[in-house]
């Protein structure tokens, strides 16, 4: 398979009040085209700086992180990121929302209003479009911060915690709206989360991080034990009853485990 | 629940009405018995007939000449202090060369009470208009670039990562961002500067005019009429209470985006 993304020896350090804190060392790894890859690991072991450099909000001090060969050196729609808190403009409809990221990359006005359209289909929110983020539900709202990137159909989508926001009802059903969304486009994604149960669920491949400071503690090969079709297209909740299912996340939760109670 | 809230609304509107009540009906008590001289504090109805006769002309010179010269130096002095400081207040947040410039200025200037500047305002720009004009400025300047330069600077930093992954440049991001991002805390500096523009012209006016309240309210304390100072001190708060109530709605029209808003 094709390599898309690619880190090689990148290393984060940043100047905090209480001196220097190392977030990433030596971080080495290569992400398929089109894979959906969930990252794992203990809170402040630099999954979210990882997720931010490839994001290109800053660049590392040492190291390369290249997208489709090219050395990823400033941010922009072709790896565009979701955060956990929607980050929706509050001052603009669902409409203007979406359409930001079109405007301002120049697309022409009536090919901008049919990828609206699309989009706001894809995502189900019809007759939401004059509707401001406040007078939305945190899921509807993280949908529409979903539509707002993939409408630029990005090479690389980037979620940060994305549902963590959500009760345990709504993330289950955006987990899977997300597989359905993804499906059309097959972006590549780097998806960050503490729910190992979520990770099983979603990703091709899941990276389990060790703490601070965060290299590659083990991978495991999901789309393996998921079978040829992979169980994210099926419910959650009768995935969540298969053996393998379970064993899987038993085995990734330990290794999360191990790395957190070495820390106390 | 409604009802509450309905009940609640009643009882603050009953409470109030009773507080101005009993102080209005105190006045009256103490004045008709005669326990305090008129001149220390006029009788109600020696109020009255001093509105009447600023009304109709009180030293012949007719009411509105009164309003039109204290609203036009403010509206003018106010008017300045917008164009100039929200704009500099702007500049500022986003350039740190222009806060390092402009910052310390700033500061030393900044405790001068609006008063300490009348002074010198005379000195440089005369006893006519243009002289208050520059007082006003300078008072409601301040809120204008200290909520301007605050609005900036308090940008959701996730809001400006989203936006820039989505392909903002800077200067997308200052005008389609940062600054509709903070207009909610832009406006309500221009709300806080009209209350001090309002001030600061009467204050000018109690010094050096030949009309407008100020003028009024000095005039009746040379001329040792009470009621005129009454009437001059009800006419500043009522017309400034109407300029708040008329600012608030403004600015709910400006932003029908904004969360305290909801209706239903």
């Amino acid at each position: 398979m094709q390599n898309d993304l690619s880190y090689e020896n990148v290393t984060m350090r940043f100047e905090g009040r209480s001196g220097a804190v190392q977030a990433l060392e030596r971080f080495d790894f290569q992400v398929n085209s089109s894979e959906f890859l969930v990252i794992v690991g203990p809170s402040g072991c630099g999954k979210s700086t990882l997720l931010h450099l490839t994001a290109g909000l800053y660049k590392p001090p040492t190291g390369r992180i290249l997208l489709g060969g090219a050395e990823i050196k400033e941010p922009g729609p072709d790896k565009a990121i979701v955060f956990q808190n929607f980050s929706l403009f509050p001052w603009k409809t669902v409409h203007d929302n979406i359409d930001f990221g079109l405007r301002i990359n120049g697309i022409p006005a009536t090919e901008r209003e049919e990828q609206i359209k699309r989009v706001i289909h894809l995502i189900g929110l019809e007759g939401f479009e004059n509707h401001y983020p406040r007078q939305l539900s945190g899921g509807m709202q993280q949908r529409v911060a979903i539509a707002r990137s993939f409408v630029l159909k990005p090479r690389t989508l980037l979620m940060d915690e994305p549902f963590a926001a959500l009760d345990a009802q709504n993330r289950q059903i955006m987990q899977e709206e997300l597989v359905r969304i993804w499906q059309t486009q097959r972006p590549t994604v780097l998806f960050i989360t503490h729910s190992v149960e979520e990770a099983v669920f979603l990703a091709d491949r899941v990276i389990v991080m060790t703490r601070r400071p965060g290299r590659v503690k083990e991978v495991i090969d999901i789309a393996q034990i998921a079978g040829e079709n992979h169980w994210r297209s099926d419910p959650f909740d009768e995935v969540i009853r298969r053996a393998d299912f379970q064993d899987t996340r038993s085995r990734i939760w330990g290794l999360v485990k191990s790395e957190i109670s070495v820390r106390n | 629940m409604n009802g509450a809230a309905r009940n609640n609304g009643l009882a603050r509107a009953l409470l109030g009405a009773i507080s101005i009540g009993s102080v209005l009906a105190a006045w009256w008590l103490v004045t008709s018995l005669e326990l305090v001289k008129p001149l220390i504090l006029p009788p109600p109805a020696d109020v009255w007939t001093g509105f009447l006769d600023i009304w109709h002309g009180y030293l012949n010179v007719p009411f509105w000449n009164h309003f039109l010269a204290s609203i036009s130096v403010m509206l003018g002095g106010y008017a300045m202090a917008i164009v100039v400081g929200v704009p500099l207040g702007i500049f500022m947040a986003w350039n740190r060369v222009a806060d390092w410039v402009f910052g310390p200025l700033l500061q030393i200037l900044r405790p001068i009470p609006p008063p300490a500047w009348i002074p010198l305002a005379i000195l440089w720009f005369g006893i006519g208009y243009a002289g208050k004009i520059f007082i006003v400025f300078v008072a409601a300047a301040v809120p204008c670039i200290l909520n301007s330069y605050l609005a900036i600077k308090q940008t959701p930093p996730e809001l400006l990562s989203s936006a820039r992954s989505l392909g903002a440049k800077p200067r997308t991001l200052l005008f389609e961002v940062a600054i509709p991002s903070g207009l909610p805390t832009i406006m309500t500096g221009l709300r806080i500067a009209l209350g001090i523009a309002w001030a600061s012209i009467v204050a000018a006016e109690l010094v050096v005019s030949l009309a407008g309240f100020g003028f009024l309210i000095m005039n009746g304390y040379r001329n040792l009429e009470s009621n005129i100072v009454f009437v001059g001190m009800a006419a500043v708060a009522v017309l400034g209470l109407l300029m708040n109530v008329l600012f608030v709605h403004i600015e709910r029209a400006l932003l029908p985006w904004r969360e305290d808003q909801d209706n239903g």
